[in-house]
């Protein structure tokens, strides 16, 4: 294994993780809004490991240009619709949870 | 005005075709036509009325990427964390943005900030759901919306928040 190799294992693993949070503050966090933090961010910052961590291992400049473009769709898609998702949430009166 | 507009979507639009053909070079033969017809088509649908500071979105990029890093870190903790360290809020900030695309870029950014929602937009105010009422998040905010002021080239008076 290479330097490069390593680096993009760790990226990898690294992103498997703020995915892995993702979903675990999917299921652990009490509302509809929390648990969109939780989605949005979580998994655009494992996306964004991932993305890098497979351009380090593409062929062409090219595909690696298309794994970025794959994430700032991804990005801009899911800032969109969780924007949707919360707004569509409150409009149907759906409380949210406080401590 | 009109035509470095067009030049420049032009340069765009053929870098992206030339990122989705992998760089094959016969693709051109349906590249261009494809290219001409998205700076048309884009030319008619977002006319070409602001004027991006190219600079400052070059000086947003690496701002925006590490605040999304720390957003991710931060909610990642929270969900981990055995005790779910949360205490949300929904709060609402005033927008000293115009509305339009600026607003919009706004909502799309705060979003993936640390602790900010975005909930809804009225009348240039937002709500905004924040994961932990007790963290400083209007300073967050209030950087961001002059950042995404100066790619617009507009002066924000922020004395009043």
């Amino acid at each position: 294994m290479t330097l490069i190799d390593y680096l993009s294992t760790i990226l990898l693993i690294a992103g498997a993780l703020f995915f892995l949070a993702g979903t675990l503050g999917l299921l652990r966090f009490p509302d509809i809004y929390t648990r969109l933090h939780a989605l949005t961010k979580a998994d655009n910052v494992g996306l964004g490991l991932i993305v890098i961590g497979l351009a380090l291992q593409s062929e062409s400049l090219a595909s690696a240009g298309k794994l970025i473009l794959i994430w700032l769709l991804v990005m801009f898609a899911g800032a969109s619709v969780s924007n949707l998702i919360a707004s569509g949430a409150l409009q149907r009166g759906i409380r949210l949870w406080k401590r | 005005m009109i035509w470095s507009t067009i030049i420049s979507r032009g340069i765009q639009y053929s870098a992206l075709w030339w990122i989705l053909a992998d760089g094959n070079l016969t693709s051109w033969w349906i590249g261009v036509p494809a290219v001409l017809f998205a700076v048309i088509t884009s030319v008619i649908l977002f006319p070409p009325a602001t004027n991006l500071r190219w600079f400052e979105i070059l000086k947003f990029i690496p701002f925006f990427l590490f605040r999304s890093l720390l957003g991710g870190i931060d909610v990642a903790r929270r969900a981990f964390h055995p005790n779910l360290p949360i205490a949300p809020n929904l709060i609402e900030y005033p927008l000293l943005l115009p509305p339009g695309l600026p607003q919009v870029l706004m909502i799309n950014i705060a979003s993936l900030l640390p602790g900010t929602l975005i909930t809804e937009l009225n009348q240039s105010v937002l709500r905004v759901h924040v994961l932990d009422s007790q963290k400083d998040f209007l300073t967050e905010l209030i950087s961001v919306e002059q950042r995404v002021a100066r790619i617009f080239g507009i002066s924000l008076d922020t004395s009043l928040k």
